[in-house]
Order: structure tokens, then sequence, then C-alpha cells
């Protein structure tokens, strides 16, 4: 598959069908940034392939380029479109062949691999304060088939996620676990530079906890972790349980009642989807089919191989969430579900290149703003940190808000918040 | 091969430390370029999908930066060559002693007139960019069969330009008007009303003076081989049918809203005479969107998103020689209209519409008809594909072209080289209403197994050795010394010509000429 890039550069832009203008027709915040174009999706093949070839070695120049990619797969979704490249795959695969060779992941990014392997969350934060974010009136059923799982940015840098998705449970009468001391990093900071071996010790470690507490689904508030556990984790351990996003547990409340939207948010929102809740989150389908070939040099898969493409991504729960609260209309971006513009956050781009996570942010804030929306909305917590530093940079008016908060508000759970957020838009 | 120190920092003083890079990885990874291996094979070199790595890339974001790092090429005698959105091998360097010139940086749509009917474009700015903007005003552009993600202004002064909807929209070399270039010696040249010295405007592509536009980009353009350029102004057309551009579901099943004045015909004309009467009976009339012959095979592919999608496609697949004609109307009374001619010519053609009846295109075939996708179709079978031919001429010429080829690719099918389209592969569109065609011979092979690119190099030669003494035509590809000293005789001496029209611009043969003609014969050298 190196061999066959066609150095087409679609993998730079949205489908070519879905271009709906100039200015927001690039797929790929690091060939937006850097401009030359090694840092595209189909340039990774080429060097995955120079480096097959021996033109190149692993270097700290090869490196730099390597890492500066937040990860995002858009270049993928393009090149699919109607060729059977996967550049984001081989991308993983070179991070992994530069930890081998000693020369990844990142030094910021190490940093924080080593402050999950000391205190189980990449922000070096104590362990015991990870439970912090938890109010007193939020009850834990410690029997529960239901697995609430927080994860490390909510826990300790959005702690209002962790709250809302709580609380909302709570008004639906769900009742859940949580891990408590025993919940760690997911992996997903860490499988995102290539380091496979710490990855697969944590991915061990959180499965055997779980795994003996007898949960029926796990239920997530960051996308992150969703994607991680849903769709790498099986690729080294099978597992039994569910996993959900929260927005996916939210439309099935509201769809049955459990959840009554009441009160009205008159906001025109516009909604950001998360690479991970998106074209990420396709599980890696099994298939048991043959190669037949037809004549040389063209072969089929019979039946034909599951590709993954971003279609199975999750966009339709979170727009349905917002169309059901009383008052929110939704504005969509140009570039939405599975060639939306990353936030610029992922991979570890947020900590090791600051500026690349800034540039992609605030590109993403103007998308939003020419929409007309007064409020952007996403259902992630790295995206909202990232987004929300993007609006700040940005001067920016528009306001940002979890889902999960406006669920919160249109639920009447917290009125003061509702309150200042329409003075804010008015 | 690296810049020297000295030299790498007036580099970096035209352009800023962060646009120029002369690092390994960086210069390698610019080596690469898709069939560059056969190039390289055809070159009796190592087929590989690299060539010679260039000295460093630079990134310039204005006409005055390319001219002051043309500029800084010629003091230091280093080769230079540019490239927009770098899509084949054309865009690498002939020698180590190159830099390349990464235009990606100018990425500005200059101007949309949409009364005069032309907009003026950087290098950068793709075709499905274009196309989205003038969209906005009812307006369309023409795009070269390589896709709507590559340059308008690389395709209009550089290349060949034959596209899908080459009967409403013509050939990049007819569309360029106004052009803003880098001469190889770091002057400015302004061909056509631009280049008036009151009033200047990008409206025309003729004068100030003798035209220059043959020079500038003759048959298939020069590949940089005679300066860059930076500005260009194309012409553009009323977009077919109605803008409304509706697309539900994912990539890539996606679901589009059919526009109101849009329908496609595939007819079997049975034989290749058949189909030269039809084609020019259809483009007599002068309304179709596109129309094109493929073989079967390459029919099946463009209504396909990929290899599985080809199965169920056997009533196309099985047409002895196909002829696909959309036809698109802003009005009910001039859809009416052409669809009535379109009925007559079918009924005195005794030729069947089999869409609708043995084959229902998905709705996506119709919005990548409209912006201009269907060449990408190509690459399904085995992910890489090259053409052969490329006659511009009459119908006739055309066709002729394509039946001789048959016999000569059947001998490398057998060979198992390059896929089996039973040698008919080909691609013939109309040009202007049919004032003119083209043909080409797409093949696919497999770029990833180098028996195939071998063979696939080999029959390329084969196929250009067949033009020359069976005198159908120049192929795209003559390129480079050895090509044009091989065909110029032929040809009434053009390479000649083209030798003194490189050395009069290039007196210090700095544009790198590896895909154009070299200042001094080879022998000279």
């Amino acid at each position: 598959m190196i061999k066959a890039c066609l150095r087409c550069s679609i993998c730079k832009w949205i489908p070519q069908v879905q271009i709906k203008s100039q200015k927001y027709a690039t797929a790929c915040p690091a060939i937006d940034m850097y401009n030359f174009h090694p840092y595209s999706g189909g340039r990774k093949i080429i060097l995955a392939l120079a480096l097959e070839m021996g033109r190149i070695k692993p270097s700290e120049e090869l490196r730099d380029i390597v890492y500066k990619c937040t990860e995002c797969g858009n270049c993928a979704v393009s090149c699919k479109f109607l060729n059977i490249l996967e550049p984001l795959e081989i991308m993983m695969k070179l991070r992994e062949k530069l930890v081998e060779a000693g020369f990844g992941p990142m030094p910021k990014q190490q940093e924080y691999i080593e402050a999950v392997k000391k205190v189980n969350n990449p922000y070096n934060e104590p362990h015991e304060t990870r439970m912090k974010w938890l109010p007193e009136d939020i009850k834990i059923d410690q029997d529960a088939k239901i697995l609430y799982y927080i994860g490390c940015t909510s826990s300790y840098r959005r702690k209002e996620m962790a709250i809302s998705a709580a609380r909302i449970m709570k008004a639906a009468g769900i009742s859940f676990n949580i891990l408590q001391d025993d919940e760690f990093c997911c992996g997903s900071p860490i499988l995102r530079t290539g380091d496979i071996t710490s990855f697969e010790e944590l991915l061990n470690r959180n499965l055997d906890v779980i795994e003996s507490k007898g949960i029926e689904t796990i239920v997530f508030n960051c996308a992150g972790c969703y994607d991680t556990f849903k769709v790498d984790y099986p690729l080294y351990r099978k597992y039994k349980f569910r996993v959900l996003h929260t927005v996916e547990l939210f439309e099935e409340l509201i769809e049955s009642g459990q959840l009554n939207l009441t009160n009205e948010i008159p906001l025109t929102v516009t909604y950001h989807d998360p690479c991970h809740l998106g074209r990420n989150a396709e599980r890696y389908e099994e298939w048991d089919g043959d190669v037949v070939d037809l004549m040389p040099m063209i072969s089929i898969n019979m039946p034909p191989k599951p590709r993954r493409t971003g279609s199975k991504g999750i966009y339709n729960a979170p727009r349905n969430i917002l169309r059901k609260i009383p008052g929110v209309r939704l504005v969509e971006m140009e570039r939405i579900k599975e060639y939306a513009y990353c936030c610029g956050a992922g991979a570890g781009v947020k900590s090791a290149f600051p500026e690349l996570a800034l540039f992609a942010a605030k590109n993403r804030i103007e998308e939003a703003e020419d929409t007309g929306a007064d409020t952007l909305v996403s259902a992630c917590p790295f995206c909202s940190t990232n987004l929300q530093d993007g609006i700040s940079e940005r001067s920016s008016k528009l306001k940002y808000y979890d889902i999960s908060e406006l669920l919160l508000m249109s639920l009447g759970l917290e009125p003061e918040k509702l309150k200042k957020a329409i003075a804010e838009v008015a | 091969m690296v810049l020297e120190k000295a030299i790498l920092k007036e580099f970096q003083d035209i352009l800023g430390v962060e646009n120029i890079n002369d690092g390994e990885v960086m210069t390698n990874a610019y080596a690469y370029n898709w069939c560059m291996e056969i190039f390289n094979y055809m070159e009796g070199k190592e087929p590989i999908p690299f060539s010679p790595i260039p000295k460093a890339v630079v990134l310039p974001s204005t006409t005055e930066e390319v001219q002051s790092v043309v500029k800084l090429c010629n003091k230091y005698n280093i080769k230079f060559k540019a490239q927009s959105t770098g899509l084949g091998p054309w865009n690498q360097p002939s020698t180590d002693n190159s830099i390349i010139i990464d235009l990606r940086r100018m990425n500005k749509i200059v101007k949309i007139d949409t009364k005069n009917l032309y907009a003026v474009v950087e290098p950068y700015v793709s075709g499905a960019q274009l196309q989205a903007e003038i969209m906005k005003h009812g307006l369309n552009c023409h795009m070269p069969g390589a896709g709507p993600q590559v340059s308008p202004l690389a395709s209009a002064t550089s290349m060949n330009g034959p596209g899908f909807t080459s009967p409403s929209t013509g050939h990049s070399a007819r569309n360029v008007l106004g052009v803003e270039w880098v001469l190889p010696d770091g002057e400015i040249m302004r061909l056509g009303s631009v280049g008036l010295k009151n009033n200047p405007d990008w409206f025309n592509g003729d004068g100030p003076g003798p035209s220059l536009r043959g020079i500038m980009r003759g048959w298939a353009g020069a590949k940089s081989g005679i300066g860059v350029f930076t500005r260009v102004s194309v012409k553009l057309f009323p977009y077919p049918c109605s803008t409304e551009f509706k697309l539900d579901g994912c990539s890539p099943d996606y679901d589009f809203d059919i526009p109101d004045f849009m329908r496609v015909y595939v007819m079997d004309c049975n034989k290749f005479d058949y189909l030269e009467k039809a084609m020019l009976r259809i483009e007599e009339e002068e309304i179709s969107f596109m129309c094109s012959h493929l073989s079967g095979f390459a029919v099946m592919a463009i209504f396909a998103l990929n290899i599985e999608g080809l199965m169920d496609k056997m009533a196309l697949g099985s047409m002895k020689v196909p002829l696909v004609v959309i036809i698109t109307a802003r009005t009910n009374r001039e859809f009416d209209y052409k669809q009535k001619v379109m009925s007559m010519i079918l009924e005195e053609m005794k030729l069947t519409n089999i869409i609708g009846t043995l084959y229902t295109p998905d709705p996506i075939f119709y919005a990548e008809a409209l912006r201009s996708n269907l060449g990408l179709h190509g690459f399904i079978a085995t992910g890489g594909f090259q053409s052969t031919k490329g006659v511009c001429d009459t119908a006739a010429v055309c066709l002729q072209s394509t039946k001789r080829n048959i016999p000569l690719k059947k001998e490398y099918i057998k060979k198992g080289v390059i896929v089996n389209d039973f040698g008919e592969g080909h691609w013939m569109t109309s040009y202007e209403s049919g004032h003119y065609y083209h043909v080409e011979s797409p093949t696919p092979f497999d770029q990833t197994d180098a028996d195939s690119v071998e063979g696939m190099a080999e029959y390329m030669e084969a196929s250009n050795q067949m033009d020359l003494l069976k005198h159908i035509g120049a192929p795209f590809f003559v390129e480079g010394d050895r090509m044009h000293e091989l065909f110029g005789p032929h040809m009434s001496n053009y390479h000649i010509w083209l030798r003194k029209i490189k050395q009069a611009f290039d007196p210090n043969n700095i544009a790198d000429s590896g895909f154009y003609i070299s200042a001094q014969e080879e022998k000279e050298e």
C-alpha cells in the first residue's frame, strides 16, 4: 500500500463533491499551517516508502514532520472516496517505527506518558484528586451494570462536562457506577504517539478492572476515551461490554421519554463533530471473505470487505438532541460529519505543538462564526478546551458549551447557567 | 547535494526562514511522484517512483518573491522546477542541481468577472475551489480529466487539458486569457490585455503586439521549462443547470438531489465508424454537456466507486462501442428541446439509450459529472493507470489512432503486464461541440509491481513509436530532449524552433527542462 500513493492531493481537501467554498475546502490542519507537502496525509505514505527503501532514516527531522499531525483522519476520508489507501493507519505505523527507533514520541509527549505511568493521568495531577469533580448529591451505585467512565480531561480540566453528564443520568433515573480510585487514563494520548507497549499495559489493566466488576455498558462523555475503547481496544483484546458515548445514551433517554426537555434555550448553535466521535469512531469489522482474482492485477473481495470510510461515526445523535432542545436553532458549518475539520488538539499536538493546535482551532472558530451561530457546541472535552482556546485567541464572540450543558439547562437543572448564556448571547 | 549555507541564507532573506527547507526528509518526499517509475524506466534508470532529489524546496507567496527566487537561481546557476498542485512526474526535477518552487502559498482567486466571463487565479487555487466560488454566480469552469483537485492555472499554462466536460467547456489550451509569467531570467512578462500599458485587464489572451500564447504553452505546455506562471485568467461558462447542489449521507455513499434538467444517455454504437457518425451528429446539434466514448470497462468504472462496484454493471461492460452523453439545461423549455433532439438522433441512428432500462446510475454519478470528478475513476481497478496517445484532431483521426492501438495493447495484455480491457480502453471526447476531438488510451497497471511497471513503460514506448511511424499525431508525452528529437524531424522540425524559444527565453538555461527541451542539443552538452 505504501507504494501506491498517487500524489493526487485529494487528501488535502475535503471530498471534492462537498467543496462549497474556497475558504473551507481544505481538510488537514497540518498542511494548512506548514504548507510543505510532507505534512499532508499522502506524503506520510511517501515518507513511509522512503523509510522502507532506506532513502531516509529515522531522525529528528522525520519525527517533527510525522508528529505534526492530529491524526484526525480527514485525509483518509477523502482518499477513500475512490481509493483504498489508509494514510491515517500508515501515519500511526510511522509513529510506532519512530518510537522503536528511539526518536518518538516528542519530548512533551514523553512527559505526559511518564505522568500517566506515575499518577495515571497525563496532566500530572494527583491521582487522589481525580474524583474531586463529583458533587455530593450524585450517588454512585456500586452494583450498577452501567459504568460512567469520566476520563482524565473531564476529571481534571473539564469538570463541567463530568458533572453535567452525571446530573443528566441522575435526572433520567439511571443508576451508574464509577471506578473512582480505579479509574486510570484510557491510554488514548499514549496510543496516538505510537508508544504501543505503554498503551497495551494500560489497556490490559483497565479491562481487567472493568471485567472484574461485571459491567455491561460503559458510558463515556469523552470522545477520545470512547473511540479508544470502542475502536482500538478490540484490536488488542476483545471484550463483551457495550460502549456508548453520552450523546447516544441521551438520545435514547430523550426518545424514551426519560428526559423531559422543558426549558427553552433561545440559542443559535453550530455543532462541531469531534474526530473521535465522528469518522474515527468506526469499528474495524471482521471480514472472513476471499480475495478472488478476476484477471491479472484485478481482484475483488467476496463478499465486499467492510471499509472504514467515516460513514459510521456518531453524527445523528448529537444533532437529534440539539433539535429536541426547545428554542435551539441548529445551523451547520460547511465541513461537517465525516469531513469535519479537526479542532486541532488530538494525537499529542496540543502538548507538543500548541501553535498547530491553536491554528486549527482558530480556523474552526472562524468557520463556526461564518454560520451566524452565537454558540458553538461539541461533545468532547479535548475539543472543548482547544476550541475555547481558539475562541479566546480570536477574541470571538462565540459562546462554547458542551452538548450536555445545553441539555442540563433545558432540563432546568442549572437555571443560573441558562440565564447567563442567554444574557451573554443577547 | 544541499545548498551552500550562504546561498540558503539568501533564499531565507527573500522568503523567510520558515518558507525554505533543504532537509533530507523534506527533499526526499518532494522527489516522489506518481508514474515517476515509468519515466525513469523509459530513460534507462531504475524504475522507482523518485526523481533526482531537489536541493531545497521554497514556498514563495507573491510574484515578486518568485521573481527574486528565479533571479537567485540565475545568480548561482541553480535550476528550478515550479509546481502547483503537483500531480505527475512533470513536476519533478531532472537534476540534483535544482530546487522546487512549490507555489502552494499562492492560492488566491484574484478576480471573478461575471460580466465578461473570466476568473483570474493564482497557481494553488484548485478547480473545485474555483468552481465552488463561481457556482455562486451561476457559472462553471473547465477542469482537466486529472480532476477537480488540480490547478486550473497549471492546466491552462503548462499541460494539455482535455476534460469530461470538454464539449461544453473546451480545452485548457483554449481557455487561457491573460497571463502573468516570471521568465527564466527573472523578468516578468504579462501576456494579453493584462500586458497593456494603459488600463491593463485580463479579458484577452492575445497581444499587445504579437500573441505569445503559442510560445507560452504550445501544444502541451512547458512544465515549468520556460518559467513560472503566477497568475492567469481563464474563461468561464454558464453553469449547465441549477446550481443547487445537495448531498446527503456520508462518503462515499452520498445521495444527491439530481438537478431537474439533467439526463444521461449511454448507447452502444457497436462499431467505431458508427460511433464517429453518432458523435458528429450529436455534437453538430451543440446540445451536450458531456459526450465521451469509453470502453465498456471504463464506462463501468465511471459509474462505480470501487472495484466491487463494477460487478453489477455488466450491462454497461458488455457494450462494444459505448457512447456516454449528458445533456443539461437551465429551463424546462431548453431541456425539452435537447431531449427532443436526442430522441430524434437516437431514432434516426437506431441507437438505444440503456439508462433507465438496463442500468440506472446512482445519483452520485450526476454530482461527480457536474464537479468533474469522473477522471479519477480510472484508478479504481488497480490503483494506478497512465495514458498513451493524446491525439487532438478530427474524430476520424482519433478513431484511427484507437483502432491501430488495439492490437498493440493486446500484445501487452497477453504478457500480463497491463490490465485486460480487451485493448479497447480508450477515452474520446469532443471539444467545443465537436469542433475537434481528443482521444487517449488510459491503461490500468499495477504501480506496485516491477514487471507491470516495466511492461507499461515498454507499451508506452511502443505506442509512441506507432504514433510516429503511422503518422497519427503527437501523443501527450512528447517531453524532454529524447522525445522531441524523435518526433521533431517527422513534424516540420518543430523541435529546432522549440529549442530556439528555450534559448531566447532562458539564456542561462536555468528553468529545469526535463519535461521540455534543453537549450542545447544533448550531444553538445
